[in-house]
């Protein structure tokens, strides 16, 4: 993840080291999927180059292009980052004034592409080169700073090349979203809202969807369901989902729902719930290491060496947000890769593999086999983190088990 | 007489519920600094202190016709523009200047205040307090309709300067020859300055604001831009009005009597023995109302510019809950204020002074970015400045960026 205002007039150089100029703008397609296809870079004597980002190489640190680049010009459906988006004031529906945009988030996973925008207190100091003061200022009176952003999921796109920053409420739209998108956005209205929406969409859609929702929003949901509907989305999603969400229900309607699956997932599914008899309560252990978003490697590393010095391993360091919510993992691997002054926040995984209280510990253990993970996060309905499964208890439970 | 006066109340509250922001803000412009200062003028130079006013509303119809127009044809204040146009870094630096700048603007509006209470016999401190309990209540509890109706009623206070002038016996013939004919003394150095000041009180960088800002909210169609037009000319014609019965006020007695003066402030009190008990509570009720409609709206232009840079939410028409931060800046910004005037040995006046020149600073800074918006064909399209109206604009801004200029440096050096 990288913000606007950080590349914004740093230098751009060719692959060997031939300088083309400073960032000016950034030219985006205003589409569901934002993704950044043009870079406009202004030369020493002010001339304005476009140049396309399959020709760019390294976007973080310096930014490098490739030796051969062309330059190109802005098509159809395409607008400026500068013009179009930032500093502009969102509307809602209605068409009243929420908030301002003090920065433009932009993902570099997977492409290229904008993320959301930063709407907060912290993107304006972040141009002003004052965000660092800021958090350690407010971090030495324990104040915790956060930061607010809106994500791509919530802007009209449409709207953006009519000159205005508008949010969403079209919901025929939604479908368009990558469902952890979708999710993520449901979790923040209720449980009522995200059934309607889920109506809408098609089933198979719909079924990934709540796969990402979080266990309290999957619970009340089946709990609204009748057992056709839930059989046909339990069948849908992954089998270890399901138990999970299974036992969290009543066993009377649970049994109704598995009485309605096909054969193979009908078996599937009892079989997991037969192992579900040992709670993994008494596996997990309590002891763990949590940051929040904003502190930096430097800080996190001075932590390390004050407060875990009488733990027996640090596998996974966790992040948890200003509500305790968890909301990012990292290992001290990763930590140890970073620049000493990078906050967690932009590196941190955020796609998290979790368990709860009820999963049964054959099919954590599975979770943690599968995903190659060295600790699990047990966390409840609110995405408190309640204790870790680490790989030693996981170690120790095999052991009890061989003959 | 008081008959009269039932029977054309009402026709003129009609009358001026048809108006709006362009009014309330040049009529705000006779705020208590303004009227102090105005004051100071007749004082000093007799009639000849009429002879600028003429021009003086040509250049206020200028400045505010523009504000209004740039309101009504991009729907945005100027903090919108400036922060869309030109980024947050110009957008911070603008803030804290015009947020230091109506602070100051504030203090002196508190402190005619206070004169105005010393004129009244009334005690200062409830005063004060009443007089911001009262504002924050009209702001937060009545919609944009009732608060602009609220200001505008409040304008009918400011005939207390015309009874207070008429009181005074001036010469009328000579008055009205005054304002076209410039007297010898018209053309001293004491004379130079005193204009400069006045000039430098009318138009404000919170003015210009303001104006825009309140135009945006009141959301005027853009067919009715004829009409505003009509307005800002009017509300400079009319504010400028009652300059001339400030002016005239003093001139008839103060400076006909040859009372030697130092500050505006003794001369809004010294008028007593020379026009009367009646006249001077009059007086002393003018400076009440502009002081605290000053208040109003300097404060209101504060909270103006912080919703417009940042974005937050903020309207006049909005309920207290989703507009928090707007009002919270301006009960803060008020209750410094009149700590600060109630602080024994506050060096106010040197205080003042210093954000006066933050005024002349940024009245440039405003004038650079409303000439450069208002002749962008992209936002205004055929709005934009015709050429003859653009020679009009840019020779008012650089005669008031000189005058502001001077102003500041001859405070200085004095």
């Amino acid at each position: 993840m990288i913000y606007f205002s950080e590349l914004k007039g740093k230098d751009v150089f060719t692959e060997d080291k031939i300088k083309i100029g400073k960032i000016e703008d950034l030219i985006f397609l205003a589409s569901e999927k934002p993704n950044v296809s043009k870079l406009v870079v202004k030369d020493p004597t002010d001339k304005r180059l476009i140049i396309p980002t399959s020709f760019l190489k390294k976007i973080h640190n310096s930014i490098l292009i490739g030796k051969e680049f062309e330059t190109s010009e802005l098509v159809e459906n395409e607008l400026y980052l500068v013009k179009n988006i930032l500093d502009k004031q969102i509307l809602d529906l209605q068409g009243n004034k929420i908030v301002r945009v003090n920065d433009v988030l932009l993902q570099d996973k997977d492409g290229f592409y904008i993320s959301g925008v930063d709407t907060g207190l912290l993107g304006i100091l972040r141009w002003l080169k004052l965000e660092k003061y800021f958090i350690k200022f407010s971090n030495y009176l324990h104040l915790k700073t956060s930061s607010s952003f809106l994500s791509w999921a919530d802007i009209q796109p449409l709207e953006l090349s009519r000159g205005q920053v508008k949010m969403r409420k079209d919901e025929k739209k939604l479908e368009k979203l990558r469902p952890e998108d979708l999710a993520d956005y449901l979790e923040k209205t209720n449980v009522v809202n995200t059934n309607k929406i889920l109506k809408m969409l098609d089933e198979k859609f719909a079924a990934e969807v709540i796969g990402n929702l979080n266990i309290n929003f999957q619970t009340s949901l089946f709990k609204q369901f009748n057992p056709e509907k839930a059989a046909k989305i339990i069948e849908l999603i992954d089998s270890d989902d399901s138990v999970d969400i299974l036992l969290t229900i009543s066993s009377k309607k649970r049994d109704q729902i598995i009485a309605l699956l096909n054969s193979t997932k009908n078996k599937e599914i009892l079989h997991l719930i037969s192992l579900s008899k040992t709670p993994i309560g008494e596996l997990i252990s309590t002891e763990y290491f949590t940051v929040n978003p904003e502190e930096t490697i430097n800080d996190v590393i001075n932590r390390i060496k004050i407060e875990t010095a009488d733990f027996s391993s640090l596998n996974s360091i966790y992040v948890l947000n200003k509500e305790k919510q968890l909301v990012g993992v990292f290992t001290p691997h990763e930590l140890l890769l970073q620049d000493r002054d990078t906050p967690v926040y932009k590196f941190m995984i955020q796609n998290m593999i979790v368990i709860h209280l009820s999963t049964p510990v054959e099919i954590s253990l599975k979770k943690m086999f599968k995903y190659k993970l060295a600790t699990l996060p047990v966390v409840d309905s609110y995405k408190h983190i309640l204790g870790v499964l680490t790989s030693d208890d996981a170690a120790k439970f095999m052991l009890n088990k061989l003959p | 007489m008081r008959l009269i006066w039932a029977k054309y109340k009402y026709k003129l509250l009609i009358f001026l519920s048809v108006l709006g922001p362009s009014v309330i803000t040049t009529m705000a412009g006779n705020d208590g600094g303004g009227v102090i200062t105005y004051s100071l003028a007749g004082a000093k130079l007799g009639y000849s202190a009429l002879f600028i006013l003429p021009f003086l509303i040509l250049l206020y119809a200028i400045s505010q016709e523009m504000g209004s127009r740039l309101a009504i044809v991009t729907g945005k204040g100027l903090g919108d523009l400036v922060r869309e146009g030109y980024g947050i870094k110009i957008a911070s630096f603008v803030f804290i200047l015009i947020l230091l700048a109506n602070f100051g603007t504030l203090l002196t509006n508190i402190a005619a205040l206070k004169i105005s209470g010393e004129m009244l016999n009334l005690p200062v401190i409830p005063l004060m307090i009443g007089a911001i309990v009262m504002s924050f209540l009209l702001l937060t509890k009545s919609s944009y309709e009732k608060s602009q109706k609220i200001f505008l009623t409040g304008m009918i206070f400011y005939f207390a300067y015309v009874f207070s002038a008429v009181k005074g016996n001036p010469d009328w013939v000579e008055s009205v020859k005054s304002l076209v004919i410039p007297k010898l003394n018209f053309f001293s150095k004491e004379s130079f300055l005193i204009n400069m000041a006045v000039l430098g009180t009318t138009i404000t960088p919170w003015g210009q604001f303001f104006v825009q800002s309140y135009m945006k909210d009141k959301k005027v169609l853009i067919e009715n831009l004829g009409f505003a037009k009509i307005e800002s000319y009017f509300g400079a014609f009319i504010a400028i009005f009652f300059t001339f019965f400030i002016m005239l006020a003093t001139a008839a007695t103060l400076y006909v009597h040859n009372v030697p003066l130092e500050s505006g402030e003794q001369a809004a009190q010294a008028i007593r023995p020379f026009a009367g008990e009646f006249a001077s509570i009059l007086f002393g009720i003018g400076l009440l109302n502009a002081a605290i409609i000053g208040m109003v709206i300097v404060s209101l232009s504060s909270a103006y510019a912080f919703t417009e840079f940042f974005g937050f939410s903020g309207s006049l028409d909005e309920p207290f809950n989703k507009s928090k931060t707007f009002y919270r800046i301006f009960l803060i910004n008020n209750i410094i204020a009149a700590l600060l005037v109630i602080t024994p040995f506050f060096p106010l006046f040197k205080i003042v002074l210093y954000t006066q020149s933050l005024n002349a600073i940024l009245l440039p800074v405003f004038f650079y970015y409303i000439l450069k918006i208002i002749n962008n064909k992209e936002l205004m399209g055929v709005n934009t400045n015709t050429k003859f109206y653009n020679i009009l604009a840019y020779g008012a801004a650089i005669l008031i960026v000189v005058a502001s200029i001077i102003t500041v440096l001859v405070g200085i050096l004095s």
